[in-house]
């Protein structure tokens, strides 16, 4: 089977969601999000039977890389990202019926529901789309697929001023970025005269390029990236829209929206790096903004109140460690490790250990009706599952040996100890340091802490379908922790 | 006097700064968004100045004209999401002033 047909399924199941939504008349619409669910998974199943084509020669090729592993990797992680956030929405439904449904006498109850299903299937498609892009014009197309979809998503709840205040100022900056990244495109187009990345890469190593130039695009190109990504000093955003919007969206936004960046910072960045007149200076920059991106996001997560601001923040540390792996690319020799690996094993790792931390959150919303972090003192009394479940989260986003997420960040620092970027591991370890004492702050008061009295043991309710997700998701971050090999065997 | 290269590209240059600017500066979100716009269109018209630089066989190379298209269409639908959201944002604030949309603090 060809690797673009899985788009094309991905695509084909929105549009039928959205006409069962419209003309099926279905008595609770959270039937839909399980049959996305199902169609999803069963493109998942379909991402192993890929064939390589036979020929690179069709029109296709010019916009799209034929099926490489890492791509194919990157697929998964958006189809197994969205399958998640859907088993949210389902847990999160009543609230968005509250917020968005019509009230006049004859309207279905749970009007405006189906769209908040289908919506994350059309992100999805473009999310797999951008894993396999090779050129400027599908870039910024499958960019612009997920990023409009998750303007409407993040202002869904139309009748909370705090989703709708989250959704102008996601519109406002993420246009801006828009902005700036296709006049980087202008420019790059400029002085390498192609579209295709191949191409690009190739007109940017010859040395007779027009360096300035090429560096006004690789600036312009970068801010609109880092925006993408949650980098400083462009990550102004994050904890705003985390905050207001709707739970399962800002779990999408955080693993999704980072996986796309990641992915097409890797795309757009590589070409700039293999040219021995640019390396240099495009290095300097990477170094600074990883630096900037490790000191903000771990140091202001500290004193963070809200559970969703400080995944926020986290958020935006964790784009640190990428970019650190990404600033310490190897400049010769071939055996060394590439960004490509150690980006791609951070951000299996971070969907792993983000989705089980807002699989917690979604199901503990019906009991703990903020999101304060004082709400979760003395969990494990009340609901031990979900309390060790949240322990496995923080402890793999701490980064503590034998989790997920403590291999993720050994690629990162090792990848910075081979490159001689002294001031970057430095930076790195101050960050992680700051991180285990956030992260496990909360799984202390977790445990140690005593219940607030007036709160009710027995109303904690896990939906199987979450409480399945959340076991599985344990398992791998431990799978992925012990042996890690599992996991970079599938992309290289 | 001939006009160059670099005519058009200081005048894409100066639009994509105004526009900046304006999204710096301004205060109502209607115009945020026009300045935006208007940042779209700088890079449209260096695309096209830039096509016509980079002559293949003789003709524009017409990969940027493509990339053109696909930013006219992505822009109309960027409006019509953002306009509908500055619509649900007027009816629960009344106001289309930045300053006002701040109840979100660290």
């Amino acid at each position: 089977m060809p690797v673009y047909y899985l788009e094309f399924l991905v695509v084909a199941l929105g549009l039928v969601m959205l006409m069962v939504d419209a003309f099926a008349k279905l008595e609770d619409k959270r039937s839909l999000a399980r049959f996305g669910i199902l169609g999803l998974g069963v493109v998942f199943l379909l991402l192993f039977l890929v064939e390589a084509p036979v020929s690179t020669e069709g029109a296709i090729w010019k916009f799209y890389s034929p099926a490489d592993k890492l791509s194919l990797f990157f697929k998964g992680l958006a189809l197994l990202t969205t399958i998640l956030v859907l088993v949210m929405a389902v847990d999160y439904a009543p609230v968005v019926v509250a917020q968005t449904a019509n009230p006049e006498p004859g309207a279905h109850p749970q009007s405006g529901l189906g769209e908040f299903f289908a919506l994350p299937v059309f992100a999805c498609a473009g999310l797999m789309w951008m894993a396999s892009a090779n050129n400027l014009v599908s870039i910024f197309v499958s960019l612009e697929t997920v990023s409009i979809t998750f303007y409407i998503l993040v202002a869904y709840l139309r009748r909370n001023v705090g989703s709708l205040e989250a959704g102008v100022k996601y519109l406002i900056l993420g246009a801006l970025s828009t902005g700036f990244l296709v006049y980087g495109f202008a420019w790059l187009f400029g002085v390498t005269g192609s579209m295709e990345l191949p191409a690009i890469a190739e007109a940017l190593a010859k040395p007779g390029v027009n360096t300035t130039a090429a560096l006004f695009a690789f600036a312009l190109i970068l801010i609109a990236l880092a925006f993408k990504l949650g980098a400083a000093p462009f990550h102004l955003w994050i904890p705003d829209v985390y905050q207001g919007a709707p739970t399962p969206i800002t779990a999408f936004l955080s693993v999704g929206s980072k996986a796309a960046g990641a992915i097409v910072t890797l795309r757009l960045v590589s070409p700039f790096l293999a040219s021995p007149v640019l390396v240099a200076k495009v290095t300097t920059v990477l170094v600074a903004v990883a630096i900037l991106t490790l000191l903000i996001g771990n140091l202001a997560a500290l004193s963070q109140r809200n559970f969703k601001r400080l995944l926020g923040y986290s958020s935006v540390g964790h784009s640190g460690f990428l970019l650190m792996a990404l600033a310490s690319a190897p400049r010769d020799s071939a055996d060394a490790m590439l960004p490509s690996t150690a980006i791609a094993f951070y951000l299996g790792a971070y969907l792993l250990m983000t989705l089980l931390a807002f699989l917690v959150l979604t199901s503990l919303r019906p009991v703990i009706a903020g999101e304060d972090l004082d709400a979760y003192r003395g969990l494990a009394k009340r609901s031990p599952f979900l309390a060790a479940a949240l322990l496995v989260s923080m402890a793999s986003l701490a980064g503590i040996p034998l989790t997920a997420g403590f291999f993720g960040k050994f690629f990162a620092f090792k990848m910075a100890l081979d490159a001689g970027q002294w001031a970057l591991l430095g930076v790195g370890l101050v960050a992680a340091a700051a991180g285990f004492y956030y992260y496990l702050k909360i799984a202390v008061s977790m445990y140690f802490s005593e219940p607030a009295k007036d709160s009710d043991a027995a109303a904690i309710r896990v939906n199987p379908l979450a409480g399945t997700a959340m076991g599985v998701l344990m398992v791998l971050i431990v799978l992925a922790g012990v042996a890690p090999g599992v996991i970079v065997g599938l992309f290289s | 006097m001939e006009l160059t290269l670099n005519h058009f590209l200081f005048v894409s240059g100066a639009l994509f700064a105004i526009g900046l600017a304006g999204v710096l500066v301004r205060r109502n979100l209607l115009i945020i968004f026009m300045c935006l716009e208007l940042m779209l269109a700088a890079a449209n018209l260096t695309l096209v100045a830039f096509s016509r630089y980079h002559l293949v066989d003789g003709q524009p190379a017409y990969d940027a004209h493509v990339l053109l298209f696909f930013i006219i269409t992505v822009a109309a639908a960027e409006v019509a999401v953002g306009l509908a959201i500055i619509v649900a944002l007027f009816r629960s604030k009344e106001t289309t002033d930045v300053t006002q949309v701040s109840t979100m603090k660290y």
